[in-house]
């Protein structure tokens, strides 16, 4: 990997971790959808200087669809009842995870291999998708309708009674 | 300056530790649901950057890259669904 690519993968990994944090400590939810936005422009130049091209216009487009959901102008959200303290040891086991993931990749020996893909990769990862592991992308295509069935089912609403009584 | 699976590794272990104290931390359940997409990310950098680097001689090298699309596509339906539920609970 040249040092182009280098600072590419750094760059677009900074920008990430800039959404992800803007995630964690913004308060408005247009904020969280733009900084959503960030994190997926982030991935995708990552995935893009790790020569996964294909995977990164993925990533664009669909980190966008979830910024666009969470910015979107009818909002709304439900308060979870959960006490601070449970708060504060989620957000310390969160530290210890990743002090313990830091540990592993930092201790890990790890197996390199030249890599003979190319920069897009589109029709290898297509005849991998479609050929090799249909019955995964079948599963996470079921499971990406059942989704939206519920998601459409929870986004109707009770239609306004005024609309319905006072008709013959 | 160059990247190696250690430092992916890095990056992939910030991301999915910044996930789990999104969802740990925010009190509301839209924006906790947002952890997911963000541990989803750092699961897929891992995924694509064993497909790069250590890609086994034996098997598919692109397989990384596979499941980085498809934890993409899994990440977008979550937050669709968890967010309609949200907007259904709160409406009640």
């Amino acid at each position: 990997m040249d040092s182009l690519h280098a600072i590419g993968f750094y760059v677009s990994a900074a920008l990430a971790a800039i959404g992800g944090l803007g995630l964690a400590f913004v308060r408005h939810h247009e904020r969280r959808g733009l900084a959503l936005g960030l994190l997926g422009l982030g991935l995708a130049g990552a995935y893009a200087s790790l020569s996964a091209g294909f995977a990164a216009l993925i990533a664009l487009l669909c980190y966008a669809g979830c910024a666009l959901l969470i910015a979107r102008p009818d909002y709304r959200t439900v308060e979870q009842a959960v006490s601070t303290v449970w708060r504060q040891l989620g957000a310390v086991a969160a530290a210890v995870l990743f002090a313990a993931l830091a540990y592993a990749a930092y201790r890990g020996d790890f197996v390199h291999a030249t890599f003979y893909g190319g920069v897009f990769g589109s029709n290898s990862l297509a005849r991998l998708m479609f050929a090799h592991d249909a019955l995964a992308t079948e599963a996470v295509a079921g499971f990406v309708l059942v989704a939206l069935i519920g998601a459409a089912f929870a986004w109707r609403r009770e239609r306004p009674r005024d609309h319905t009584e006072g008709r013959p | 300056m160059s990247v190696s699976l250690v430092s992916v590794m890095f990056v992939a272990a910030g991301l999915i530790a910044l996930g789990a104290f999104i969802a740990a931390w925010k009190r509301q359940l839209t924006a906790a649901l947002t952890g997911l997409p963000v541990m989803f990310a750092g699961a897929g950098i891992a995924f694509a950057g064993v497909a790069r680097f250590s890609a086994a001689v034996s098997g598919p090298p692109l397989i990384g890259q596979e499941m980085a699309v498809l934890l993409a596509i899994v990440a977008l339906a979550a937050v669709a669904l968890g967010v309609g539920l949200a907007g259904r609970e709160s409406s009640r």
